[in-house]
């Protein structure tokens, strides 16, 4: 349904976007993760069409987007980072506009902005000035706005950034609903949230693409390291220097087997935090618990941790962190 | 051009619900009005001088056609008014779509950049329309001061509506160019004098150079239509300028994306 072919970008000696090349089937849901600042938002801009590319090609719907643009624009619906509403009409005024310029016939007009307006629960500001809405309505209307000519391609530019977390739940089973209808693109820099609403990942930093695969075995190649997070009090009655307690514990969780490197941070009177890392595969969870319980400490929490989104990057890139 | 008369009708109507086409209609309307009772008022009683003259002496160096005398200044004052009010009117058509980010709308939707920059156009040209409407009035009162000819009037609106194509073509190309409404309004202010006076550079000396120069002035051509006289020329050659000027703004929309944004 989408084909983009060696799409490269360059301002100047600049490369944004460097030789991204995918595909993205018929009623498939792809998510476009990255860091900020790794193009995610240029890329969609040349995808859309915005934006014209140094080199490369886009195909939407076997449109080619630069030699036939206004077959190719029709099928694409374009939520960009910022809802583009005019704060001034009305949330239907707005709808029946956008329509309109998406070549929605007249007489489908109003029934395909009610169908809108009725996906994205707007019933109830459908006759307010977009300027009195609030953030998550704003962008549920610029969710309307590219729904509404019932695209075959839709493009959304972090919907979900900018939204409390209730709204981003909102916002992420309305995605999930057009899974199967529509097809898909959207970006983020959450890895949850790809987890969740894509079937496959695009993973791209720095204007290039560093994996692309489904969200689980992303998941599953990318996990170098599992970690243990432990909370450890003393226990009553115990009265040892602080420092000593601190070397003990890291002693005793180090002598763990497959314990690969331990840190301890001490919290006064509280209970001190101990992080275990370990090979990919091997759950210390039981035996850190063990081990505490063993000692007479308390065991006042225990957690897995999973890898953010910079340390997968990290561990793509091989790179220092340095800001993108 | 389905989506020129979509893009038209939106803007007309965001005109209309901000303060700003009141604002602007209120100012044109009152300025209109007061060059035009002013010049009323002054050569109806020059006229009346003439008269007593006539009486006394038998003879006057007076002796004036009051409508068309009146009619003249009266629409060379009204390109001073299109000078001052239209660029306020033009300054936000691109600018604010840039700003609000809906400029990433229209550009994504099957819209070409010739339909934005010909919707835009329209709208600022129909406010402007109904801004001359309340002018009409005024050859009511000047009927009073002797016979009038309808010809002298049409010749003279269609000079303002040439005029005022001008300024919207000019200000809207500006627009394009800016991503701020107040830069964009002083450079439309710059080029417009520029424009419109150009020939004032080299009354002095009369020359070949001068004459070349002073055909390029947009008011020299107007002039030609507030005194009732309708050329062909003057036609063409607004009508030049308005089609290039746009004509670059579609270029610049369409390059505008080639920029870091």
């Amino acid at each position: 349904m989408i084909t983009v072919s060696r799409l490269t970008k360059r301002y100047g000696r600049h490369t944004a976007i460097d030789n991204l090349s995918f595909e993205v089937q018929p009623g498939e849901v792809l998510g476009l993760l990255g860091p900020n600042g790794a193009g995610k938002t240029t890329a969609l801009r040349m995808i859309t069409g915005f934006l014209p590319p140094s080199t490369g090609r886009v195909r939407i719907d076997g449109f080619d987007l630069y030699d036939n643009p206004l077959e190719a624009k029709r099928r694409i619906g374009y939520l960009p980072e910022n809802p583009p509403v005019y704060p001034e009409m009305t949330t239907r005024r707005f709808l029946e506009f956008v329509a309109e310029i998406k070549d929605v016939p007249a007489r489908q007009r109003a029934a395909a902005v009610t169908r809108a307006i009725e996906r994205t629960q707007l019933g109830e500001v459908e006759h307010k000035r977009i300027a009195k809405l609030s953030k998550g309505f704003k962008q549920r209307v610029g969710l309307a706005q590219a729904i509404v000519h019932e695209p075959k391609v839709l493009i959304l530019d972090e919907p979900t950034s900018s939204l409390d977390p209730k709204q981003r739940v909102e916002v992420r089973e309305l995605i999930s609903g057009l899974r199967g209808t529509q097809t898909v693109i959207v970006s983020t820099h959450i890895l949850a949230e790809a987890n969740e609403v894509a079937d496959r990942v695009v993973i791209i930093h720095r204007g290039r693409v560093m994996a692309v695969d489904t969200p689980a075995s992303l998941a599953q190649r990318l996990q170098a390291r599992d970690v243990v997070i432990a909370e450890i009090h003393r226990g009553a009655g115990a009265d040892d220097p602080a420092g000593a307690f601190d070397s003990e514990v890291r002693r005793s969780l180090a002598a763990l087997p497959g314990a690969a490197r331990v840190e301890v941070q001490p919290r006064g009177e509280g209970p001190g935090r101990a992080r275990v890392e370990s090979a990919a595969g091997t759950d210390l969870r039981g035996d850190t618990a063990a081990a505490v319980v063993l000692r007479g400490w308390r065991l006042v929490g225990l957690a897995g941790e999973t890898l953010s989104l910079e340390e997968i990057f990290l561990a793509l890139t091989g790179d220092d962190g340095a800001p993108a | 051009m389905r989506h020129a008369l979509a893009i038209a009708r939106r803007e007309i109507r965001s005109y209309f619900v901000s303060p700003v086409a009141y604002v602007a209609m209120t100012v044109f309307a009152l300025l209109s009005g007061f060059f035009f009772s002013n010049m009323l008022v002054y050569y109806i009683s020059q006229a009346a001088l003439a008269d007593q003259q006539i009486q006394k002496i038998g003879r006057s160096d007076y002796q004036l056609d009051v409508p068309t005398v009146v009619l003249g200044e009266f629409f060379k004052n009204e390109a001073m008014v299109v000078l001052l009010v239209l660029p306020l009117l033009t300054m936000g058509l691109i600018t604010d779509e840039r700003r609000k980010g809906t400029l990433e709308l229209l550009l994504t939707s099957p819209v070409r950049a010739a339909e934005l920059v010909a919707g835009k156009f329209l709208a600022a040209l129909s406010l402007f329309g109904v801004m001359l409407l309340p002018t009409l009035p005024y050859y009511y009162f000047l009927a009073r001061g002797g016979e009038w000819e309808p010809g002298v009037v049409l010749a003279g609106y269609l000079g303002l509506i040439l005029l005022a194509s001008t300024a919207i073509a000019v200000g809207l190309f500006v627009s394009s160019l800016c991503e701020n409404v107040l830069v964009s309004a002083f450079g439309t202010y710059g080029l417009l004098v520029l424009l419109f006076f150009i020939d004032t550079s080299t009354t002095a000396v009369r020359s070949l150079w001068s004459d070349v120069v002073g055909y390029f002035s947009v008011y020299v051509h107007y002039l030609n239509f507030a005194r009732g006289v309708l050329r062909l020329g003057d036609v063409v050659y607004l009508g030049t300028i308005v089609t290039l000027v746009l004509f670059l703004t579609e270029r610049t929309i369409e390059a505008i994306r080639f920029k870091r944004s």
